[in-house]
This record gives C-alpha cells, sequence and structure tokens, in this order.
C-alpha cells in the first residue's frame, strides 16, 4: 500500500480513493477527485492554475529548498519490519513535522512582510498620482443656485366631478 | 502575478467531450519534448515507411503537433499557421511531468542505489 500523489494538484491519493489514468507508455497518472481529472482532459497546464501545488511551488509562494522536505522518499526497497525503527521512525516524522510547521511560517511572515511593503509603496504611487486631480472646488455662489424658478406645466387634468369627460369605473367607449 | 487566463480562448470548440476520448489523444506535450524532439527521433518520424492505414500514407508528418497531413503543400501552410506557432511556444518551456507533480507534493526520489549518479549531481548543479 502507497499513498499515491495526484498529477493535477499533488495532494495525497489514499489506497481506494481517487482515480488512474494509464498512457499507452505504460506511464500513471492518478487523480484525487474528478475535478482534476477533468483540468487533465481539457489540457491544462497545472503550472498556470493557480490553486495547484505546482503552481504556488514556482510562483515562490511556498517553501521549496528545505532539509525539512527532503525526508520524504519514494522508497522502492522494502525495509523489514522492525519495531525500533518504526518507533524511532514515527517520533523522527513528529518532530520533523514541527520543524516544517514552524519554518513554513515563517516563510509565509517573511513573504506577506515583502508583499505589504510592495503594497504600500503602490498605495503611496497611486496616490500621489492621483493627488493632483482630487481638489477641492468651492461651491457654486448662493444667488445663482436661490434663483431657481418654478416651471408651471399646463396640466389638462381629467376630473373626476364632471361626468362623460372624467374617470369613470368603465372602460371608455369611442 | 498578472492575469493569466485571457479573453478570446475558446475558439468555438464545440464537442470537449468527444474531443477528450482516449481514443482521440494523441501524443502528449512531454513525450514531444523529451522522446520525439530528440534527433534521431526525429529523423525516424519525419521519415515514415508507408502506411495504409496513416493519413497521406504518412508521409507528411508534423513532429511537434503530432499530426499527419496528406500533402506536401498542406504540411508547409500548417508550418506557417498560428497553430503550429502556438505548439511552439508551448514546447519552449519544459513540459510538466508525474516528476514535477510529486516534487511539487514534497516527494523525493531515492538516489542511494546508484551513489555514483549522486556524486555526479552536485557537479552537474554547479555547471
Amino acid at each position: 500500500m502507497r499513498i499515491e500523489k495526484c498529477y493535477f494538484c499533488s495532494t495525497n491519493v489514499y489506497p481506494g480513493h481517487g482515480s488512474a489514468f494509464v498512457r499507452n507508455d505504460a506511464k500513471v497518472f492518478r487523480f484525487c477527485t474528478s475535478k482534476c481529472h477533468k483540468n487533465f482532459k481539457m489540457k491544462r497546464n497545472p503550472r498556470k492554475v493557480r490553486w495547484t501545488k505546482a503552481f504556488r511551488k514556482a510562483a515562490g509562494k511556498e517553501m521549496t529548498i528545505d532539509s525539512t522536505i527532503d525526508f520524504e522518499k519514494r522508497r522502492n526497497v522494502p525495509v523489514r519490519y522492525d519495531r525500533e525503527l518504526i518507533q524511532t521512525t514515527v517520533k523522527a516524522m513528529k518532530r520533523v513535522g514541527e520543524i516544517k510547521a514552524r519554518r513554513e511560517r515563517v516563510f509565509f511572515k517573511h513573504r506577506m512582510a515583502a508583499s505589504r511593503e510592495k503594497q504600500r509603496a503602490h498605495r503611496a504611487k497611486v496616490k500621489a498620482a492621483a493627488g493632483v486631480s482630487v481638489k477641492l472646488h468651492e461651491p457654486l455662489s448662493m444667488e445663482s443656485s436661490s434663483t431657481k424658478e418654478k416651471i408651471k406645466v399646463p396640466v389638462k387634468a381629467k376630473s373626476a366631478l364632471i361626468q362623460g369627460e372624467g374617470r369613470s369605473m368603465g372602460m371608455d367607449i369611442d | 502575478m498578472g492575469r493569466l487566463r485571457r479573453s478570446r480562448v475558446h475558439n468555438a470548440r464545440r464537442d470537449v467531450h468527444r474531443a477528450s476520448r482516449t481514443r482521440v489523444r494523441t501524443r502528449d506535450l512531454d513525450q514531444i519534448q523529451l522522446i520525439d524532439l530528440d534527433p534521431k527521433n526525429r529523423a525516424a518520424l519525419e521519415a515514415q515507411p508507408l502506411d495504409f492505414e496513416k493519413p497521406g500514407l504518412a508521409q507528411h508528418y508534423c513532429v511537434e503537433c503530432a499530426k499527419y497531413y496528406e500533402t506536401d503543400a498542406a504540411l508547409n501552410s500548417h508550418w506557417r499557421s498560428k497553430v503550429h506557432k502556438r505548439r511552439l511556444k508551448q514546447l519552449r518551456e519544459p513540459a510538466y511531468t508525474i516528476e514535477e507533480s510529486e516534487r511539487a507534493a514534497g516527494l523525493g526520489r531515492e538516489t542511494s542505489r546508484r551513489p555514483a549518479a549522486a556524486a555526479e549531481m552536485p557537479v552537474d548543479m554547479a555547471v
């Protein structure tokens, strides 16, 4: 039993889950969900689809060079069961996971700090560019605004009081 | 990062499901880039023996697009086309492979079985 990686999004594919496509040169493409399978069929490049691990690694959004990453490997030589070895491995996995999480947090903080700086500079630039046009105008003088005249529109309203001419309950018949 | 998807990317492709059947699959980008574009393989593909099953008896083949043409004129006009140029552009950057998907997941390959190859690796990296 082996935990495979999805071809498209690089998440774990546990035994009994997902689907696989075998190309005619015997390469096995594993997919975690139908979403990933469909995207593969559409011939999309995972490096250009923003929600995949490949994109995040290629765009520098995640840690790529680190000693904690090197522990997980595909090993094709089976190891004979050894109680002591399993015990130490499990212990080491926990410890490595802890260290990795801490380093990832630091990486994220640095990345965000850099992006915040960039955004601040961008905002200042936009503000400087817009500063010329944002100028308050003086309101128009009071006299001109107060001399509004009411325009009377002659309305030929139909009176309900006059019979024949006014509105009636029945329909109008010519 | 700017916007990756652009407008006007759908060019009236009507039946996507029919186009994605396994029977109409051609060679993938990674196969073309890593195998077919190798000069030796390329020469073999361009000088195929007569095959009555293939279009144009398999005499006019575009290696980059993995497609047979009927005549030499058709192949030449294809080389001048937008489709072919777009394909060349796609092939210019390294193709996405299963190994890359595993690397993105943080899964490496064990190289301790071949110490000679492992010793050579850093030299290559330095160069």
